[in-house]
């Protein structure tokens, strides 16, 4: 029904085709990561059809630890009920 | 001229009798994994640290070459030998494993492009013998007890600490071990400092700056510049010797605060295209998250 993402990470190559994750290469470029002592403020607007009830909103949190492997680090569920006039 | 012969002669001998006992140890370069793995034994350290040995045992310390072999693989096959268009040198091998596997500078120059060859074979020949049989003798080098008991415990400041003792056992304490060996206090090992030395920018002997992480980097420069004074080990060393991190869920909920508020509404009639009736007010919801890195450094990384 609605789904949207934000995704916090460290980026690919720049412009010259370097990589800006490897080890032998430069890193310092714009950081897209979580930085310390901040917090970031996301906002997801959702609007459904005029028909709907009863949504169930999921806010999940997911780790990527590597291309392979991820663990849910939290996640936040809630039902809404909307009256139809 | 005889006299002159016998005093340099003498000169020479005490040279060598004065030498400090750890440059006696870097000269020393063997040319197998198990002399290598026997210089610094730590097969006896479990007998009375069985605890402190289980939890590194399941460290990413205690497998710090198997489990990074791709990187390594990919340092040589495509840094080294497809970039660079060089051949392997220890020196270059040291540049990972100066910190994946200390030891490796004991390594003889045969002996350490064997260890390039086996870490190839051990990432393009995976699950064949001759790639098993690679991946069992790397499993051998490791970030051991002596790689930070010894090898490093002195090296963020080698000046002021002077150099290490071959056979000494340094922790943070100094606390006396009985008979078991000796041991001197190293206040550096609770200093974040310590941990930068490989998790960070590392500079090659060559000057080459690795930087396979940018932990060290992100921790002086956004962590410790807005106010924060927590070392590295104060959180990585809530499980001990264990050095939990980002594979460990535990530690990754410690580190991310996560706060979420939803709100629903019902929107403004004739806004909302697309919906079954225009007219009505559109059931809709409002979710802010706030996502808190409490970690003393960014999120991800590694």
């Amino acid at each position: 029904m609605f789904s949207d993402q934000k995704k916090y990470f460290e980026i690919g190559r720049d412009m010259a085709g370097r990589m800006r994750y490897g080890a032998w290469q430069i890193k310092e470029i714009v950081d897209l990561t979580l930085q310390p002592m901040e917090t970031k403020k996301e906002q997801f607007l959702m609007n459904f059809d005029t028909d709907v009830e009863e949504v169930e909103v999921e806010a999940v949190l997911t780790y990527f630890v590597s291309g392979k492997k991820k663990d849910v680090v939290y996640s936040v569920k809630e039902n809404l009920a909307f009256d139809i006039d | 001229m005889r006299k002159t012969r016998l005093l340099l002669l003498l000169f020479f001998g005490a040279a060598l009798i004065w030498r400090p006992i750890s440059l006696q140890a870097m000269d020393t370069e063997v040319d197998t994994i198990d002399e290598l793995v026997s210089m610094f034994d730590e097969s006896t350290c479990m007998d009375c640290h069985e605890e402190i040995h289980n939890q590194w045992a399941q460290s990413w310390h205690a497998q710090s070459v198997v489990s990074s072999l791709g990187s390594i693989h990919n340092f040589i096959e495509i840094g080294i030998k497809k970039e660079w268009e060089t051949e392997v040198t220890k020196g270059h091998l040291l540049k990972c494993l100066d910190c994946h596997a200390p030891v490796i500078n004991f390594a003889s120059e045969k002996l350490a492009v064997e260890i390039a060859d086996m870490i190839v074979t051990a990432t393009k020949e995976k699950d064949t013998p001759a790639g098993e049989a690679a991946k069992k003798e790397l499993a051998k080098l490791k970030v051991g007890c002596l790689s930070c008991h010894n090898l490093k415990a002195l090296t963020v400041a080698p000046g002021w600490n002077g150099p290490r003792e071959e056979g000494m056992i340094y922790g943070p304490h100094g606390e006396d071990a009985g008979d078991a060996h000796e041991t001197l206090e190293s206040i550096d090992m609770t200093r974040a400092a310590f941990c930068m030395q490989c998790h960070g920018i590392y500079t090659a002997a060559d000057g080459e700056t690795i930087q396979c992480n940018t932990l060290s980097g992100s921790y002086q420069n956004a962590y410790v510049a807005k106010g924060g004074s927590k070392t590295c080990q104060e959180c990585h060393m809530d499980k001990g010797h264990y050095f939990p991190g980002g594979r460990d869920l535990d530690t990754v909920k410690q580190g991310i605060g996560f706060d979420v508020q939803i709100n629903p509404y019902r929107h403004l009639p004739g806004q909302i295209k697309d919906v079954k009736d225009e007219k009505q007010w559109v059931p809709s919801a409002v979710v802010t998250v706030f996502i808190e890195n409490r970690a003393g450094h960014r999120i991800p990384d590694g």
